[in-house]
């Protein structure tokens, strides 16, 4: 590539988001693996001595392994059951004329256009009525009602752009409904499906507001004892931030494995 | 035997008429092609034939068998889209057994059929690959051989040729000229091409805005089309017509007059010259091909407009007042814009039809 000052600015620009975006992960990290007075030090301190001191600390508390599990366990069901009913309804929304379907498309968005917060009382009283408060349950349910939306969006748009001449063909060739949905659809939409799996995986691990809300003990969400570090008179940075990085790393993983789909469905429909 | 009955069928979506009352029949083992221009149903009809489209009204039936509200899988047809319609993430092999695992086929008996096809049309070597590594013409045969695998009653094509090149798509037309001799099965092809349809056709359905205008042999349809439409669709450059009032007509012959006419007039057998009455107008049409440039006694007087020089042929512009007419003719003439020339015609090759467009 030749160097030109077009080039050298495109440069200069991705250099500056990729710090941008990368600074406050390295500050975690680092953080995560210095002392306390290294933490405070102004000016920051650039070297220092690694310190396995806080993960020490937060591995051999009960309550953050405890909070990382009950997470996994809450992301994992509300992705998996939001890809299981939504994967379907969005096959039924892209190839299907029925009565009230724009509505019904519409009324699946609208429901995100609601602030959580608005929701947060009359959703904790229900709880609170049905006793599910302080269950997996009720968060699961919850991040579904936010998460389906997504999914069933992404996935429309992903099934639309398939193109019908294959279903026809599949119908000559004696496929049911089902087995189209199956053999040509969910392969064909894996990447559509890969992103609104990644978006919802995200979405209910960092979601803090309904955790906090609705957990009391037991079913405590990784964001929500990261957060409860935050008492008394000392802030325990190492703490917090070892927690913080904790976190992060499952969904790191999740998004590395699926970012090959996951690239193709953000591009997908550009080069049309 | 009547194996394919298509009995007053219509179709509409909502208020607009498609398919107006569309009856047709084939025998088994014939090659039926539908064509006309685009937007005249000739697709729609072949959709609701596989069961892809709903029909409004009328009766379908397949094989002695009522199959108009009949599932699509379950007519026994098989079909080849314009666009392949291949699964793109089955392999070639894949996508030809796809229908003989629906039917639930011993997995042997699966790998014999596919074998079978793809031995039919060369495509053995390309049995692993994915529909993306084939190229247009490959895809072609891949899209064949699905439809014959599953050994279906009619294979139904709708436009297979079109995203072909031109020297591709002359290779298939010979091959699925060849393919429907071997396996002697009923085949409805649609085209917009009517060199398709004479090559391929046992029997021609020409389709205009939802009706039949003519169904007959190739032949039969350039010698005897019923109307202009047909006249001008059947056959490549289009016929010509030019307007002429009749002066004279009696059991068996007529009198036509014409400013372009040598003398002004023309005298014509014709068996139903009595049906004309003088003072009539008539439409005579002429295939470019039929005129002839260097007949001895020439019909028309013509201004030349411009000439195509194809190679082995010239294809001639010219007019006569604001009737245009076309000639092809072979060699290269030397003729210049503004020329005057003539051209003779059999009078056996010329055409008669009324003001409103039907054989005369």
């Amino acid at each position: 590539m030749r160097l030109s000052s077009g080039n050298i600015l495109h440069a200069l620009g991705l250099t500056a988001v990729i710090l941008f975006t990368l600074f406050p992960f390295y500050w975690m990290v680092s953080a995560s693996f210095k002392t306390q007075a290294d933490i405070l030090a102004s000016p920051p301190v650039w070297l220092f001595t690694p310190t396995l001191d806080h993960y020490r600390e937060i591995f051999a508390d009960s309550k953050v392994i405890g909070a990382v599990g009950n997470s996994l366990i809450i992301a994992t069901a509300t992705t998996a059951l939001a890809v299981l009913l939504g994967a379907p309804a969005a096959f039924a929304l892209a190839r299907y004329d029925f009565r009230g379907k724009s509505d019904l498309w519409f009324w699946f968005i609208s429901n995100r256009m609601t602030s959580p917060i608005v929701l947060a009382l009359p959703v904790y009283i229900l709880a609170l009525q049905l006793k599910m408060l302080d269950t997996h349950l009720v968060l699961i349910l919850i991040y579904l009602t936010f998460n389906l939306p997504i999914v069933v969006w992404i996935c429309t748009d992903q099934f639309k752009s398939i193109p019908p001449d294959l279903e026809q063909a599949a119908r000559l060739d004696g496929a049911d409904q089902f087995t189209i949905f199956r053999k040509i659809y969910l392969p064909l939409g894996a990447p559509g499906i890969a992103v609104s799996a990644i978006f919802s995986f995200i979405f209910s691990w960092n979601e803090l507001l309904y955790a906090l809300v609705l957990t009391r003990r037991d079913v405590q969400t990784a964001p929500v004892v990261a957060t409860s570090f935050m008492s008394g008179y000392e802030l325990p940075w190492g703490k917090i931030m070892a927690t913080g990085t904790v976190i992060v790393l499952p969904v790191t993983i999740f998004a590395l494995i699926v970012s090959r789909h996951m690239v193709r469905g953000l591009t997908m429909g550009a080069t049309k | 035997m009547t194996f394919l009955q298509l009995d007053n069928i219509k179709k509409t979506f909502g208020e607009l008429s498609v398919i107006k009352g569309v009856n047709i029949s084939a025998s088994k083992g014939e090659f039926v092609v539908f064509v006309g221009p685009s937007g005249c149903g000739k697709s729609t009809l072949l959709r609701m034939i596989a069961g892809l489209e709903d029909v409004t009204s009328g009766t379908l039936s397949i094989d002695g068998k009522d199959v108009t509200y009949e599932e699509p899988a379950k007519r026994e047809v098989s079909m080849v889209f314009q666009s392949y319609a291949l699964y793109p993430h089955m392999s070639v092999f894949e996508n030809m057994a796809f229908g003989l695992r629906m039917a639930k086929l011993s997995e042997d008996e699966i790998k014999r059929r596919v074998a079978e096809a793809a031995r039919i049309l060369q495509i053995e070597p390309l049995l692993e690959r994915k529909p993306r590594a084939l190229s247009g013409g490959q895809r072609q045969r891949v899209a064949i051989g699905r439809s014959i695998v599953r050994n279906p009653k009619i294979f139904l094509f709708d436009e297979p040729l079109s995203n072909l090149d031109a020297e591709l798509r002359s290779q298939m037309r010979v091959e699925i000229a060849k393919l429907h001799r071997n396996l002697g099965a009923t085949m409805v092809y649609v085209t917009h091409d009517q060199v398709e349809a004479m090559t391929l056709a046992d029997r021609i359905v020409v389709l205009r805005a939802g009706l039949v205008e003519q169904i007959g042999s190739p032949t039969e349809l350039y010698d005897r089309p019923a109307n202009t439409f047909v006249a001008g669709f059947i056959g490549s450059p289009k016929m010509n017509f030019l307007t002429a009032k009749v002066t004279g007509a009696d059991a068996s012959s007529l009198q036509l007059s014409h400013p372009a006419f040598a003398g002004e007039s023309l005298s014509l057998a014709h068996g139903s010259a009595s049906k004309a009455k003088v003072g009539d107008k008539l439409l005579v049409g002429l295939r470019p091909e039929h005129l002839d440039v260097a007949a001895p006694a020439p019909l028309l007087r013509l201004t030349v407009d411009f000439a195509e020089n194809l190679g082995g042929s010239t294809q001639i512009y010219a007019r006569t007042g604001e009737e245009a007419v076309t000639i092809l003719t072979n060699g290269r003439p030397d003729l210049t814009p503004g020329d005057q020339m003539a051209a003779g015609i059999d009078p056996r090759h010329i055409y008669l039809f009324t003001p409103d467009g039907l054989a005369l």
